[in-house]
Formats: C-alpha cells, structure tokens, sequence
C-alpha cells in the first residue's frame, strides 16, 4: 500500500471503492425505501425524481465514507510516533467543492421546478370535487350536490379537489397518489391529480389534528367511468330519498 | 422579552472586583456592545409585531383617534430630547440639570403611556370611550399586541430612568462613571425609535376599514 | 459536611416555584372576583400561576439578587470558589458566576433531559412496535410525543449552551464570561421553564406535537399555556446567553488572537448565538400571541368569517412566526456539533484543520441562508405557490457550504496519523450519521418529493439523524474529550468503546428504519397503522434500536460517575492537543489562567516543529 499521502494510486483505488459503494449503496438505499404502488399519472414524475435523489445520496455518501474509511486505514497512527503532514489547506480543492456542490444544486433546482409544474398542472377537463375535513371525518361534494364521507372517482380522469377544513387543519393523503396538500380553515386549497388506477386506497389525514387524528382515515374507491356513474345516481336516489321523507 | 436589568450591569460595575485585570473601559466596551446586542435582538421582537400587522392587515388599517397618535408620538419624541439633556447633564457633572430633565422624561413617558392606555385602550370609559377591543377582531388584537410590547418598554425605561435617578442622588455617578444612565437613555431613545416604525404603521399606512 | 437544605439555590427555587404557582393562581381569582367575572377561568388562572412560579423561582433562588441590589447602589463583589462553609459539591446547586460551574450546570441538565425525553420515546416506541393500540390511549400517545419532542429538544438547547459555556473562555484565555451574572440567570431560568414543560402532563398536555399549529393548539388542554410559557422562559435563556457568548468572543479575546486565530470552535459559537440572539424572538412573540388568543381571545390565528371577510387571524401566520425561529433553531442545534468535529478532528489525526478560514465562514454562511429556508416546513401549508419555488432554491443551497465543511473534514484526515480514542470514534460517527441526515435533507427540499414525503417518518429519519449526527454524537464526543479537564480523570475506554459500538449501529437501524416505513406510508404523529402498509417488521427495528441507544447512554452515565472516582490521573494534556485551555492544569482551576495569555502562532500547526500558538506569561506547564 502506498503510504504518502499524494500517491496516485491512492486517488485510482479510492475512485473503484467509491464507485463500487455508490453501486451498492444505491441498491441498498431503493431496497430498503420501496414506494407504493402509484395510482395517478403524476406519481411517475414524483418517484422519478425519488429515485434520482437517492442515487445522489449514495454517490455523496460513498465519496464521503470510502474516503474517510479508508483514512482510517491507510492513515493510522500505528508504531509510528511523528505528526501528521503539515499542509493547512488548498484553494482550488475548496473552491472546486464549492462550485461543483453548487452546480448540482442548480440542476437539481431546475428539475425541481420543471417536476413541480409538471404535477401540479391543472387541465381544462377537471372533474371538481369539493373536500372538508373536520375532526375527524371528511365529506366529498360532488358537482351535482352529492355528498359522501367516502372518495369514489373515475378512473383515468383529471380531478381537482377545492379544499377547506371546519375547525383544525387536516392534510389529504393517499399515499398512492403521492401529492398531499393541506386543509386550511378560512383558506381554499386544491390539488390536481389524474387517476390511472382502480382499486380501494385510504385517504389519511396526514396533519396533527387532535385526538383521533390516527383514525382520521376513509376508504378510497377508483372505478370504471361507469361505476362510478352509477354510484353518484345511486347516492342521488339515496340522499334525495332521505330528504323527501323529513 | 425585556430584561431592563441588565443594562443595570455597568451601574455598579466599578465595585466589580472579579475582574483581575478589568478596567473601567474594558467594562464600559462591554455594556455597551452588551446592549446593542440586546437592541438587535429586540429589533427582531418588535419586527415579528410588525410582520404579525402586516400579514393580518394588509393594506388596512383600524379607524383609531388620529388626534391621540399624533399627541402621544409627539410627546414621546419630546421625552427623547429631554433625556438627551438629562445624559449630557451626567457627563458635564451637572446634577441639577440631569434631575430636572430625567423627570421631565418620566413625566413625559408616563402622559404617553397614560396616552396609549386610557385612550387608544380605552381602559376607563368613563373618561373617554374606546373604540376597539382585544377580543374584537384582528384590529384590535394586533393594536393591542403592539401598543401593548411597545407600552411594556415605556414603562420599564421610566422604571430604569427612576433607579439612575435615585442612584444619582446618593452621589453615584461621576462624569466619567455615568454608564447606568448611558444606557438608560440609548434604552429610551431606541423605545423612541421603534415607535417611529409603529405610529405610521398603527395610524397611517393603508385605508382605514369601517 | 451537612448541608442545610434551604442554603441550596435549588431548593429555594423550588419552595419559591410552587409557593409562586399558588399565588399567582390566587391572585388571577381575586383579580378576576373585583371585575365581577367568574373566579375560576383555568386559562388565565394557569397562565398567572406559571408566570408567577417562574418569576417566584429566580428571586427565591436568588438569580436576580446582585442586581436588586445595584438597584440600590448595593456593590456586590464576585465571589470565588464554594460558598463558604459548604462541601465543593454545593456550589453546583447554586447560584454560582464561574462559567466552568455553569457549564456543568447546563450539561448535567441537558443529560437529565435528555433521558428524560428519550424515555418517553421508548415509551411511546413501545406502542408502535406493533399495529393495534395496545397500552397508551389515542389522547395519551398525542401527550407523550409531542412532550418527548420539546424535552428533546430542550436538553439540545442546553447542551449546546454547556459547550459554549464551558469552553469558550477556556478556549480564548479569557477569566470569564463577559457578563457572569447574565449568565447564571441565563441557565437558572432553564430551572422553572423545564419544570413546567414536564408539569403540563399533569393539566392534559398539549397534542399538537412541538410545532403547535393552531386552530389546534387554541383548542386542546390547558396544557399548551405550560407549554408556551416554558419555551418561552427557555427561549429568553437562548437570548441572554447568546448576547453573553457574542460579546465574550468579540471583546474577550487576549493579545494576537485575530478572529481567524480562534480555535474553530468560537467561530461554531459565534455563528449559532448570531441566529439564538435573534430569531429567538419570533418564537417568543409567536408563542406569546398564542397565550393571549387562549386565555383573552385575541384572534391571531383563528379565522372569524363575517360575511365571507375573514375579521379573525390566519393559521398561517403562526407557521410563519414559528419556523422563522424553528428552521434557524436546527443550525442552533447543529453548529455547535459541528464545531466540536472540527475541533477535534485535526488533535486526532495530528494535522492542522484542512482549510481553517472556510470551516469558518461556511458556518457563518449556513446561519444566514437558514434564515431565508423557513417555508420548507410549509410546502403543502396552502401558502402562495411562487413562495414553494422561493423557497427550494434557497433550501438547497445550504448543501453548499455544508459540504464544504465534509470535505474540509476529509482533507484533515488525509495524511494524519489517525488514533482513536472514544471522543474520536464519536467525531467520525457523527460525521457518518449527519451525512445521512443532510443528504436526506434536499430529497425534502424539492417540492416534488417533499409533496409525498411531508409529514411521513421520512422527515422523522431525517431528523433523527441531523441531530444525532449535528449534536448527540458531538457532545457525547465532546463530553469525553473534555473529561479529564473536567475531572482530572481519565473516563473507562473500553465502556466508552461499548458505548459507541452499540449506540451507532443501533441508530443506523432507527434512522433508517424510520426512512423505511415513511417511504411505505407511515404518517408522522398517529398512534396506530395499518398492518397492510407492510411496516410492522421495520416499525418493531426501530423500537428494538431504540433501546439499544438506551442502553448505550446508561452505559455513559455509569462511565462518567464511576470514573470520577476511580479513573486514572489524567495529566494536563493527555490528549497532546494545543489548545490554550489543554495548557493549563486538570482539573481547570478556579481562575483558569493564572496570568493572561498571548497567541503567538497558529491554533492547528500540528506538525510543524517548533510552532506554538500561545506563550503564558507565567511558567507554563510541560
Ligand atoms: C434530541 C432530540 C431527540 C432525540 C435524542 C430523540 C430520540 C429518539 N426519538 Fe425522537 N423526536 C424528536 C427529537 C429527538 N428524538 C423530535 C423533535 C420529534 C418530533 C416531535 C413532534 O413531532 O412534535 C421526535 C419524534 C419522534 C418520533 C415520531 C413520533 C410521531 O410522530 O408519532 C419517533 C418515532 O419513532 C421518535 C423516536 C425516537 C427514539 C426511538 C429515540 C431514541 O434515540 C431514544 C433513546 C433514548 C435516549 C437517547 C435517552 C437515554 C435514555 C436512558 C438512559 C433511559 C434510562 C432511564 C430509565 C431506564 C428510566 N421520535
Ligand atoms: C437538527 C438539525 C437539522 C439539520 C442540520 C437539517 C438540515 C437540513 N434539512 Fe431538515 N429538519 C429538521 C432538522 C434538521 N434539518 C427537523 C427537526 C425537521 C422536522 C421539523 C418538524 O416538522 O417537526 C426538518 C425538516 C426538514 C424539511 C421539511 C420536511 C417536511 O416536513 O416536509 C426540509 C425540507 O426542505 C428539510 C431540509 C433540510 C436541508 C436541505 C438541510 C440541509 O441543511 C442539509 C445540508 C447537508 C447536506 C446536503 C449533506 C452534506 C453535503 C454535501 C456532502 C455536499 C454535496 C451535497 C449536495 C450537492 C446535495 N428539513
Ligand atoms: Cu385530521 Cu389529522
Ligand atoms: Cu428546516
């Protein structure tokens, strides 16, 4: 093993290490973090850039650790009684882990952005349902005045939720949906998804909001456009069945 | 967060034995940079008020007395230059003259306080009918909150300016050793200042709501 | 020796808080009796019982006596050494101005809260090691996290003030702090503010967690009055200090220490009290305005719509007042941390800290963008959506200079000769968990993924990790680093290697346990979860790897209790480190220096024959 610390062959074994750690690690990082499975055409981006970000995290942190492991290594005191070598600094090594930290930053910026417009874009064709949340329940309204305190929408259609809360902020999370978004007492909020899977969810509150804030949770169905058509007429028939017998 | 104590610090800081090799200018550096630094972190209380006004209101305002603003920012800024008197008195060793003008400065204080609290509060209908409560809307709780930090201030400077008064009179002071009243007057005079950031902010920034 | 009870600071403070507590309860029903009102209002009647407590506390403890007395142009000279007629112990429990006392005072404190506050974890770990509730109630569970988070977070802000405390007039060769009184009050207020914090269990406690969002926090127990009022006492103590350190370091420093001749960790210091001096405030109003709308009904926060016009306040406002002052906070807690790795990393490896000037500056740099961050916290908040992209940008750009300071790190290792001692495996483990903890950070900046991740263990990994990596392994390195300087002892290394052998893998699985089943769906704050988000084994991990750091924590407590009797003498500089307060003897007598130093050279020319960085007037030690 080379023991001065300017060796090449130092740099050109660090490199495979690092390169080597960044695979595993970012192997390892998307094992252990699995997502769900998405159900709207927006989690594409979303888990995407997730994935992105952890290939960044294992990249970072492979260069970090293997350099410093190795360090420990090749640098150990051992038998030896002398200092370390005296050098206090190099300005073009710090200003290059400046700017080059910086550069990805901005990149990561510019996606950042790009992803965000992308998600949150909100198409003409919007089917509006209308969400409270309250402690702790929710009601969904439906254009033509159904209510329902459970979400049932169409598959492969672009929904927006124009959201309020009664008493104490709530958040509306499916976690299969991915975007999340607040529900503000006194504040309108929406978000925008398009469905591109059927199936049952759970819409989870997701912000503290007192004692059953835990069970403040309600079933989701995505169904067939005509499923979900016959559901609001039946949910008519049931609400206006209701009202004509008070 | 008002500690007027501790701008009391260099009052005594002569009978200050722990500092082996501490002087009275070493001391006096210190207080000094001690209280501007406590001035900056007051900067960001009265800032929060500020930001708390302009987040709520926006380009509103409440309908308040413009009479009573006016009298009680005059008043105060009248305080000021009187506590400048009473500060150069100290350094000439001009005992008189400082005694004259600390209490012209509490007098004054005391009237804007007295200002803030009877009229604008409206604490004593009796003599004069408010027009806001703190419970009402967000008006009155935001006036309140503000003339309220800001009157807390006024108030504890006249605590302060009595002390360096009292302090004064049993011959505590010298020309050269008068920090206790330094910092008792920048204390008023930086009260002073934010007021100058809270009357336009109160009374005249935006259209008045009915 | 006996000593009488009531002579102890401590306890005088105490008869003072709950005899305090009961007039100011007292006195609120009178007041309110004379108005014709109701005598039994528990908000306000609370709010001036605590207020009085923690008034009651620092005039019986005697906190605030020298300046009651300069009031009336009483001298009070400083007095050295244990209170005459009292065994050295005593002093510790009282009020006593020598910043080696107070350091100590701070970080005994810390501890307690710190196990405190990791015991309600385990607790409520407990809970969630599988789905179902199966001992704590819904309400119960709120309770307890939400205590957990701000005990937490208390023992930080005080063990971050133990460092700064202890060492940083040691370390600039000053006698003291620059105002010794304002210090002592400064810790003393800490006291009673702690006290009610753990006191509001009693009341119902609070549920909202330690961020308390209102509507909320306007409605639940009274529990959020102790919760306000102990913040804000313990956020006035961040102040004071602060003002203290920033002042201490500006005017204090001895012949020829430039600013950039500091030992670095001043610099840690000077950056974190910039932000504590500061932003503290904005909590402290925020929290303030939250009292008043409970117990007087000022509407800050909840809105009142009349006619479609909202008259009330905003729920938004308090996010904004908070994190203002919260974001900031983590670099309060982490700065320090990160000045201790700096410290110690250049003794261990016997090399000058690699690129001294941009360690520096990169933790002023961190300080001031972290002002400009707040609304990270607030992405799904509803706020305007331009803010979201504002606010991104600025966010990712603290990974700038926080990377500087790793690699700076990597160029001190470089070419060292490496040994390591516990404080050592303590640096490099935290360097290896805040890695983690940072670079989780940006995955939460970008909007986008923050939109799936806000509110999910994600953000608690992260978390956990930031401050472990920022703090808890700092100051544990810190703590055995100084030990001997402390103690004069040398603690046990083999506990002090077991401790860090079990608490860092331990606190990989938690972290990244945490991570996992966020990812998976688990939602931040719930008492319960579905067993079909597949999170159960991940959730029992991290239970289980709670209690192992428990376990490794105790095993330090033994450590530093048993060592200090029983430890070998450890000499002056066992550490052969060249920092000023190394050169004197262990323990740090009373007035540390006997006479004033002079900085003569560089603080971290390890290696370069000859050099010295400071020259005692007197005969120095080796
Ligand atoms: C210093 C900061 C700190 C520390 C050390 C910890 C330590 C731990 N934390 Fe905590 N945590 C926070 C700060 C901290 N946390 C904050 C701020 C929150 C947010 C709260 C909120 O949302 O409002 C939080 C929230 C939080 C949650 C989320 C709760 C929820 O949202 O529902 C979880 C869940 O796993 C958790 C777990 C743990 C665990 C297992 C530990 C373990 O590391 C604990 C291990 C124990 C110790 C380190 C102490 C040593 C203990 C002993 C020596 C015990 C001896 C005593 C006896 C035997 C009686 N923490
Ligand atoms: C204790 C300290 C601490 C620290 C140091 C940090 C550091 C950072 N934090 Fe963290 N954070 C918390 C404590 C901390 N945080 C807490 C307590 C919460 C939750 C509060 C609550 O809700 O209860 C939180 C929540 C939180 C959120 C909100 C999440 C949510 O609720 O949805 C966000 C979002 O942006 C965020 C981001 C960051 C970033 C970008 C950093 C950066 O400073 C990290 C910078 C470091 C690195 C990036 C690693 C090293 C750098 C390099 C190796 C260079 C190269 C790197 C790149 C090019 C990327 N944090
Ligand atoms: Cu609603 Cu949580
Ligand atoms: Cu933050």
């Amino acid at each position: 093993m080379p023991k001065s610390s300017t060796d090449k062959r130092h740099f050109i074994i660090v490199g495979v290490l690092v390169v080597a750690t960044t695979v595993v690690m970012g192997l390892l990082l998307n094992g252990v973090l699995p997502l769900p499975e998405a159900g709207v055409t927006q989690a594409s981006t979303v888990d995407w850039l997730f994935r992105l970000h952890m290939w960044l995290i294992a990249i970072l942190f492979a260069l970090v650790v293997v350099l410093m492991v190795y360090s420990f290594y090749i640098f150990r005191r051992g038998k030896r009684t002398d200092d370390g070598e005296h050098f206090e600094g190099n300005t073009t090594l710090e200003i290059a882990w400046t700017v080059i930290p910086l550069v990805v930053v901005v990149i990561f910026t510019f996606i950042g952005i790009q992803t965000l417009n992308e998600i949150t874009a909100s198409p003409a064709d919007q089917l509006v349902v209308k969400v409270d949340g309250r402690q702790w329940s929710w009601l969904f309204e439906y254009p033509d005045g159904t209510q329902s305190d459970e979400l049932v929408v169409p598959v492969n259609t672009n929904l927006r939720m124009e959201m309020t809360a009664s008493d104490v902020i709530h958040s509306f999370w499916v976690p299969e949906w991915r975007i999340k978004q607040d529900l503000v007492p006194g504040l309108t909020t929406h978000v925008n998804f398009t469905t591109d899977l059927e199936g049952e969810f759970e819409l989870m509150c997701n912000q503290a909001c007192g004692r059953s804030h835990t069970d403040m949770v309600t079933p989701v169905r995505v169904v067939s456009e005509q499923e979900f058509t016959a559901w609001l007429h039946q949910q008519m028939v049931a609400q206006g069945r209701q009202t004509a017998s008070k | 967060m008002a500690v007027a104590t501790k701008s009391l610090h260099g009052a005594v800081a002569a009978h200050d034995d722990h500092a082996g090799h501490e002087d009275y200018a070493t001391r006096l550096r210190l207080n000094r940079l001690g209280m501007w630094l406590f001035f900056i972190s007051e900067a960001f209380l009265f800032g929060a008020l500020l930001a708390t006004r302009f987040y709520l209101w926006g380009d509103t305002r409440p309908e308040l007395d413009q009479m009573v603003g006016l009298i009680v920012t005059s008043v105060l800024l009248l305080s000021s230059a009187s506590m400048y008197v009473a500060d150069t008195a100290a350094e000439h060793g001009q005992w008189r003259v400082f005694s004259v003008a600390a209490w012209t400065t509490m007098i004054l204080g005391l009237v804007f306080f007295l200002g803030v609290v009877i009229f604008e509060w409206g604490l004593f209908p009796q003599i004069y009918e408010g027009h806001l409560t703190p419970w009402g809307d967000k008006y009155g709780a935001v006036v309140f909150a503000m003339t309220g930090m800001h009157a807390l201030h006024v108030l504890s400077g006249i605590v302060l300016i009595f002390i360096m008064w009292r302090l004064a009179r049993k011959k505590h002071f010298t020309p050269e050793k008068h920090w206790g009243i330094e910092a008792a007057a920048i204390y008023w005079h930086y009260v002073d200042l934010v007021w100058i950031f809270f009357y336009p902010a109160l009374y005249l920034i935006g259209t008045a709501h009915h | 020796m006996s000593v009488r009870l009531t002579s102890l600071a401590l306890v005088r403070g105490l008869i003072g808080y709950f005899v305090g507590f009961a007039a100011g309860m007292l006195l609120v029903m009178a007041a309110r009796l004379m108005l014709g009102m109701e005598a039994w209002e528990q908000e306000a009647v609370y709010v001036g019982g605590i207020v009085l407590a923690i008034l009651s506390f620092l005039l019986a403890s005697g906190a605030m006596t020298d300046w009651l007395k300069w009031t009336r142009g009483i001298a009070t000279p400083m007095r050295h050494g244990p209170p005459p007629g009292q065994p050295s112990w005593a002093r510790y429990f009282g009020i006593d101005y020598n910043h080696k006392v107070i350091g100590i005072q701070y970080g005994v404190t810390a501890l307690l809260l710190l196990m405190v506050g990791g015991t309600l974890a385990l607790i409520f770990r407990v809970e969630l090691a599988e789905p179902s509730l199966s001992f704590m109630s819904l309400d119960s569970y709120n309770v307890v996290f939400s205590l957990h988070g701000w005990v937490a977070l208390a023992s930080i802000l005080l063990g971050v003030g133990a460092m700064a405390n202890y060492l940083v007039p040691l370390m600039i060769g000053a006698e003291d702090m620059a105002f010794p009184r304002l210090n002592a009050f400064a810790y003393w207020i800490n006291v009673p503010a702690a006290l009610t914090l753990m006191l509001a269990i009693f009341v119902g406690g609070w549920d909202s967690g330690w961020t308390a969002y209102p509507p909320l926090s306007l409605r639940g127990a009274v529990g959020y009055q102790f919760m306000f009022w102990a913040i804000f006492g313990i956020g006035l103590s961040s102040i004071l200090g602060s003002l203290n350190l920033i002042a201490t370091i500006l005017l204090m420093r001895p012949k020829g220490m430039a600013l950039f001749r500091m030992p670095i960790f001043c610099w840690a210091v000077l950056a974190t009290s910039l932000i504590q001096l500061t932003a503290t405030q904005f909590i402290g109003i925020d929290f303030l305005m939250m009292s008043f709308e409970r117990s007087l009904g000022m509407p800050f926060f909840n809105p009142i719509m009349v006619e479609g016009v909202n008259m009330g306040g905003q729920p938004l406002l308090h996010q904004h007042l908070f994190w203002f002052y919260s974001h900031p906070a983590v670099y309060v807690f982490v700065l320090p941390g990160l000045g201790i790795i700096s410290e110690l990393l250049p003794v261990f490896a016997r090399k000058p800290l690699f690129g001294y000037r941009w360690i520096a500056l990169s933790s002023l740099a961190i300080a001031l963008v972290g002002f400009l961050v707040w609304g990270h916290h607030m992405f799904t908040s509803g706020y305007g959506e331009y803010l979201r992209v504002a606010f991104m940008i600025s966010t990712l750009l603290v990974a700038v200079p926080t990377g500087v300071k790793f690699f700076s790190w990597l160029g001190t290792l470089w070419g060292g000769r490496l040994t390591f001692p516990t404080p050592m495996l303590f640096t490099l483990g935290a360097i290896s968990v805040f890695l983690i903890g940072g670079l989780s950070g940006p995955v939460l900046a970008t909007v986008t993924t923050d939109l799936y991740l806000h509110d999910t263990y994600f953000v608690v990994g992260h978390f956990h990790a930031t401050i472990f990596g920022g703090f808890v392994f700092p100051f544990f390195a810190a703590i055995y680093y100084w030990y001997p300087k402390i103690t004069g002892r040398m603690y046990n290394e083999t506990l002090g290697k077991w401790h860090f052998w079990i608490m860092t893998p331990a606190f990989w699985v938690m972290s990244i346990g945490q991570m996992s089943v966020g990812v998976l769906g688990m939602r931040r704050h719930i008492a319960d979860y579905d067993p079909a988000l597949q999170i159960a084994t991940g959730q029992l991990w991290v239970t289980i790897a709670g209690f192992f750091i428990a376990f490794s924590v105790l095993l330090m407590i033994y450590n530093l209790f048993s060592s200090a009797e029983i430890g070998a003498l450890a000499g002056n500089n066992p550490w052969r480190s060249r920092s000023p307060e190394w050169q004197i003897p262990s323990p740090a007598p009373e007035h540390s220096y006997a006479s004033p130093i002079r900085v003569v050279g560089e603080p971290y020319d390890y290696g370069l024959a000859g050099s010295q960085y400071i020259a005692m007037a007197g005969a120095g030690d080796d």
